[in-house]
Order: structure tokens, then C-alpha cells, then sequence
């Protein structure tokens, strides 16, 4: 290696290339959202977890749904970047988008890539209108952090599956059509050898949904039970046994998007309103570090954006943009709580907003991977362990 | 990086590995002057290399990679945007007084390395950049926390070009560039020890809380590294006040994590002199008060932000990038 060269090379920075459609299609969205309306301001934090069948299939009329899916599957033929321009637009203007968003981000995709034929038609155009929703059966009661140690099984059965036991802490189960669960269909098969994946129709013979409800009295989360469920061959999405593989490659769509800095957006958009009026100094310089921070994060986060693009895996990287977007949005409620002197209760929108993500922040650096667990992967990347 | 890009780094990044923190201006500033670094901004007619800022970037982020104890930074931003080919530049921080009838009479202010330069580019007091040559004017010595060079100017009178360039901004850049080099090689440097030193019979890498720690390094090094490259990406495009600004901020934010934990993992020997650690840190606090410290760029874009308003922050912010 030549001198100075640098070895530890963490997060390859280079510059960004915005799609030339990008404006239009950000003045596509502000109309869409503007028309639908978004009154109040709670809604809009942390909104891609907010569903809105309505509003997810005005997005489905206008052609944002599944925008990089093939157009034979009701998909729209447009780039990564171009949907990556959607997908902030929304997110930054608190568009309720939960209902669709796991079909849009990986569902989808990942039927396409691994489904067969039969699934791909039967589920994948309804989620580009956005009419179909779809929820991920990863977590099991004994089976968090700890992915491979799942023990949902599948058993053969003739032609079919069988499929029996428990998910948890499944988020929009209750609005969702469609469940991709990873399960054991091996028997007696260790850690993340014999996993496999299958497409379970929400409304399918034994599929039950039972609500768990959050500390603020929301309903986000599930517990799924399985219990004989039987499926048709062509429920097994992909090879039978490369569950974890596919696992793995839809767990960096997962982690990479730009909803993980921007679920505390409308707190700090009610910050800038307050600090308008305010000659506040201490105000200022509250609204220019967390706007330094939410300008750096863009970058980053639009530069794994652009690298998944290009048929890279940006997993390292991804995995350090989801950790320092959600120490982001996290820290956001506690500096503004520090900083203004408002209600949390209300009736203020921006004690409301706080009220809403004080509470809510805590999942941020539990969903989609913990913390803990992001640090593990990124000491690897460095070459510790 | 282009090709192009890639020769540049290979070619200073071997020069500063062999320079480094304890090159000197009568030992190596030759050099320097040698491969021409100077002229890397400079347009090619006027004999320079006719870089862009994202070219200025690769070379800046090296300079603080290998802690270089010689002003290139600031000789290639003088020669840039004065337009002279010819003799050392460099650059200051601080312009206080009356610019009048082309005369200035005050004082500049943490002037880089400014002893011996033919001239320097100092932050005009109305706004834009005054060139004048150090000769005329009366040197007072003096050294930033980490050693370098940031000498007082007192002028009476003496006779200045002024320019639009903002030489302040553009320092607060190459700072962000050079604190973005000096990250990555503290953590490097970290990695590196916490592979090799053994405690409680394995090697320190095997912790985890040491683990996470160097994982919340690496993530603000990142991020440093990208707040320099989105900054210079717009300066390559034009103008830069936003962007500077927030990268400025970001990066500074990054120096107390990032110095944090590169002395918490190496212990006690980093703390030494005789241990290459704290020709980065020391230079890494001192640039963090450079070119702008958080109180200004925050004010300074804080009271942009509110004067503009809550709805025109995500417009504008998308705005920056097409």
C-alpha cells in the first residue's frame, strides 16, 4: 500500500448526482401533499409509522408507488434516485405514507427479485396503486436482536407448506395484506442455516393479529400468531434455505432510507416557526447545528441512496447513516425541551410535536436494528473484533 | 475521485507521509514549491493546475491525514483567489480596522506561517478580502495550541488590494477538509492500537465497549469526511454560505467526539509527547476555533434559517442540490 494511503476506509465520499427530473417531481409531491392536507401537525412526525389508505393510493393515481418497479408489474420504470427524490419529499413534508411504506421499500422489491411468478401477479401491481399493504414477520417472542434463532417453522405438506408459530412486534400486521416471514423449514436446522422465506396472505386460515399497544396509547405493533397455516408452493419466496442471504440484502433497503433521520423533521420545521419570531440567540444556534446536522445527513444518506443505485451494497455505510440519523432524530425532543419553554401536553403545536417524539424516540434506535447491534456491525467494517 | 483526482492524491499523499508534522519551512517548504502545490487553484493560464474545489478537497483532507506542518493549504487558497503565480501566499482569519483609499490601517489576526511570505490575504473589515504585503506591515509572533504558525499583523497604512473573494469562508473550508484528514487518521491510529494492545490477555479490540466506541468514532468521522465533500461540491458549482457553514459546524462537532475517543482508547501513551497521536488532536482543537468557531457559524446561519422561516427551510435545503 503506498504511503498515504488511508487503510480504515469507512465511508467512501464522493459526489452526489441528483436526478434532472428532481424538481419537477418534488413540486409533484408538495402538491399532492398540499391538496391532501395535513392539518395537524402531530401527524406529521415520525409519519411514515401514520397509514392513510386514502392518501397511499393518491400516491398509487400519481405514479410514486413501486417507481422502480418493471411497468409489467404496475411498476413505473423510474431511477433509484428518482424515487429516493420522492421518498424525502414525503417524508419532509410529514405525509402519512405508513400504510404502503413496507410494501414500497422492500416488499415489493423483494418479491420481485425472489418471488414466483404466481405471487409477483397476485400481489405486487395492487402495491403500486397502493391498495395492497404489507408487514415483515422477522421478530419472534425469544427471537429480537437475535435474529437467528427464529423458530416459526415450515413443514412440507404434499405439494404445500404448513406454516406454525409466532411473530411479534409486527408493525401495520393490522392494515397489511401480505406477510413475508422468515422461518425454519428445516427442521432442527441451526442459527441461520435452513431458513427459508414464504408470502403469507394476512387473511389466510390460522393468521391471527392481535394488537399491542404502545406507551403513548398508539397502535403500531402486533403479535402475529401462525397457526397451520397452509400455503401453496409458490408461497416460498426464493430458494428454499437462502432465507438468511435474502434476509440480509432486504435489511440494508431496510436501514438506508432517509425515514431514518427524518422522523423528528416536523419537530424541528415547529422549532424554526418558534425561533422566527424569537430574537433568541440560544434559539439560533439550536436551529443551525440540528440544520448543520439534517444537511450532512442528507448528504449521506442520498449518497448510499445513490451507490444501492448503481447495484453497490452499501451495507457498512447504510449501517452508519441509520446510526447517526436515529441519534438525530433522538436527540432532537430533548434539545427543544431544553431550549423552549413549552408544554409537551399542548395545546401549542410545537409542545404537541415534542409532547408526540419525546415519547415516541425511544423505538427510533430499536426498529429496524439497534443500536447496539449497528455498532457491532460497523466494528467489523473497521476491522475490530 | 477521477483519475486525474486519483494521481493528485497519490502523489501529495506520498509527499505529506514523508513531510508530516515535523517538516519545517527552511527544511521542506522547497519541497512543497517543488510539485507546485501552490498553484492548485490557480487558473491554468495564470500557470497554476487549474483545480477545482473538489480537487483542492483530495489534497487539503491529506494535508490534515499526515498533520503537514507547512502552510500548503492556506499558499494554494492565497494563490487561488489572488491570482499571483508568483512568491509564497497565505492567508488569516482576522481583518480589523479602516480600509480607506486602499490603505488599511489595524490589525490581521491569526495569520498562517505569515513570517517570510511574500504576501497575504487577510478578511477585508467591510466585507470581501484585502491582499497586502507582509513586509509593510509589523509581525508579531505567535503559535496556535497545536504549534502552527498564526502570527499578528499591526498596519498603519499600508497599501492593499481588495478583492470579492471571502477568504474567511473559504479558510473555514479547507479547515473542514484538513479536520476531515486528521478524523480519519486518528482513527486509523486507533483502530491500529486497539488491534495490537492486549489486556486481561487479548487484544483491546475484543471489548465492547471499546468496539463501540471506535464505532461511534468512525460514524462522526464520516460524517465529517461527507460535510467536506458536499461543501466543496458547492463551491466546485459556485458560491458555498450554506454549505460552509454546515460543514464548518458538523465537522466541529465531530473534532470533540472524534479527539475524545482516539486519546480514551489509546490510554495513556497517547497522552505522550513522544506518541504520534497529538499532532492531530492538538491540531484538530486548534481548528476547531479557525475560520469560525460554532458560536459564529451558528449565528451566522441560525439567523439565516429564522429569518427565511419554517416553510422555506426544506425548499431551500433541496434547493442547494437540484
Amino acid at each position: 500500500m503506498p504511503a498515504g494511503k488511508v487503510t480504515v476506509q469507512t465511508f467512501v465520499t464522493e459526489p452526489l448526482a441528483w436526478p434532472e427530473t428532481a424538481p419537477d417531481l418534488r413540486a409533484q409531491v408538495r402538491a399532492l401533499v398540499a391538496e391532501h392536507g395535513i392539518d395537524d401537525p402531530v401527524k406529521r412526525a415520525n409519519c411514515w409509522t401514520k397509514p392513510d389508505p386514502a392518501f397511499s393510493r393518491k400516491l398509487g393515481e400519481a405514479g410514486l408507488i413501486g417507481m422502480t418497479w418493471p411497468k409489467e408489474y404496475g411498476g413505473h420504470e423510474r431511477s433509484a434516485m428518482e424515487r429516493y427524490v420522492v421518498l424525502e419529499e414525503l417524508l419532509a413534508a410529514g405525509a402519512p405514507v405508513g400504510a404502503h411504506w413496507i410494501a414500497d421499500r422492500q416488499t415489493g422489491s423483494l418479491l420481485l427479485r425472489y418471488g414466483s411468478e404466481a405471487e409477483k401477479r397476485r400481489w405486487v401491481p395492487g402495491m403500486a396503486r397502493g391498495e395492497i399493504y404489507a408487514c415483515i414477520g422477522l421478530s419472534e417472542p425469544n427471537s429480537g436482536s437475535d435474529l437467528a434463532s427464529v423458530r416459526t417453522s415450515a413443514r412440507r405438506d404434499g405439494d404445500g407448506w404448513v406454516i406454525s408459530g409466532q411473530k411479534v412486534w409486527t408493525t401495520n400486521a393490522h392494515n397489511a395484506h401480505v406477510m413475508i416471514a422468515l422461518v425454519r423449514s428445516v427442521a432442527g436446522s441451526q442459527r441461520n442455516e435452513g431458513l427459508s422465506q414464504f408470502v403469507i396472505p394476512m387473511d389466510a386460515p390460522g393468521v391471527t393479529v392481535k394488537p399491542i399497544i404502545d406507551l403513548t396509547g398508539g397502535h403500531d405493533f402486533n403479535e402475529v400468531w401462525l397457526e397451520d397455516v397452509r400455503l401453496p408452493a409458490s408461497a416460498l419466496v426464493g430458494e428454499e434455505g437462502n432465507g438468511w442471504q435474502q434476509v440480509t440484502a432486504e435489511l440494508s433497503l431496510e436501514r438506508s432510507g432517509p425515514e431514518r433521520y427524518l422522523s423528528s423533521m416536523a419537530l424541528f420545521i415547529e422549532l424554526v416557526r418558534f425561533a422566527e419570531g424569537a430574537q433568541s440567540e440560544s434559539l439560533r444556534a439550536l436551529v443551525a447545528r440540528l440544520a448543520a446536522e439534517t444537511w450532512t445527513l442528507r448528504l449521506m444518506s442520498a449518497s448510499v441512496a445513490s451507490k444501492i443505485a448503481r447495484g453497490e451494497d452499501p451495507a457498512l455505510e447504510a449501517t452508519m447513516v441509520k446510526d447517526l440519523g436515529n441519534s438525530f432524530e433522538q436527540a432532537m425532543p430533548e434539545l427543544v425541551q431544553a431550549a423552549v419553554d413549552c408544554d409537551p401536553a399542548g395545546p401549542e403545536p410545537l409542545g404537541l410535536v415534542l409532547g408526540h417524539l419525546l415519547q415516541m424516540s425511544p423505538s427510533f434506535s430499536l426498529r429496524g436494528g439497534t443500536r447496539e447491534i449497528l455498532k457491532g456491525i460497523i466494528a467489523r467494517g473497521l476491522g475490530l473484533r | 475521485m477521477t483519475d486525474e483526482q486519483r494521481m493528485l492524491a497519490d502523489m501529495a499523499g506520498e509527499l505529506f507521509a514523508t513531510l508530516g508534522p515535523a517538516a519545517t519551512m527552511a527544511e521542506n517548504w522547497a519541497a512543497i514549491e517543488e510539485v507546485a502545490l501552490a498553484g492548485l487553484l490557480l487558473p491554468e493560464e495564470a500557470g497554476g493546475f487549474g483545480g477545482s474545489w473538489e480537487d483542492a478537497l483530495v489534497v487539503f483532507r491529506l494535508a490534515g491525514f499526515h498533520a503537514v506542518a507547512l502552510p500548503v493549504v492556506e499558499a494554494a487558497i492565497a494563490a487561488g483567489i489572488s491570482g499571483r503565480a508568483e512568491g509564497r501566499g497565505t492567508i488569516a482569519s482576522g481583518g480589523e480596522g479602516a480600509l480607506e483609499g486602499g490603505k488599511f490601517t489595524g490589525t490581521v489576526t491569526g495569520a498562517c506561517f505569515a513570517q517570510g511570505c511574500d504576501y497575504l490575504v487577510a478578511p477585508a473589515p467591510d466585507g470581501g478580502s484585502m491582499i497586502l504585503a507582509t513586509g509593510d506591515a509589523a509581525i508579531e509572533l505567535h503559535d496556535s495550541i497545536a504549534g502552527e504558525p498564526r502570527e499578528r499583523l499591526v498596519c498603519d497604512a499600508i497599501a492593499v488590494e481588495h478583492i470579492a473573494a471571502d477568504v474567511f469562508a473559504l479558510g473555514a473550508l479547507a479547515r473542514v477538509a484538513q479536520i476531515a484528514g486528521a478524523l480519519d487518521a486518528a482513527l486509523e491510529k486507533s483502530v491500529t492500537y486497539a488491534n495490537e494492545r492486549q489486556q486481561f490477555g487479548k487484544p483491546l479490540a475484543k471489548f465492547q465497549a471499546v468496539q463501540q466506541n471506535l464505532a461511534t468514532f468512525a460514524c462522526e468521522a464520516a460524517a465529517a469526511n461527507c460535510a467536506a465533500m458536499g461543501a466543496a461540491q458547492a463551491m466546485a458549482r459556485g458560491d458555498a454560505p450554506f454549505e460552509i457553514a454546515a460543514a464548518k459546524l458538523r465537522a466541529n462537532r465531530a473534532v470533540g467526539t472524534g479527539t475524545a475517543l482516539a486519546h480514551q482508547v489509546h490510554g495513556a501513551i497517547g497522552f505522550t509527547e513522544e506518541y504520534p497521536l497529538h499532532p492531530l488532536t492538538r491540531r484538530l482543537w486548534a481548528w476547531r476555533s479557525e475560520f469560525g468557531n460554532d458560536a459564529f457559524w451558528s449565528g451566522h446561519l441560525g439567523k439565516t434559517i429564522a429569518e427565511r422561516g419554517a416553510d422555506a427551510f426544506w425548499p431551500d435545503l433541496t434547493a442547494l442540490t437540484g
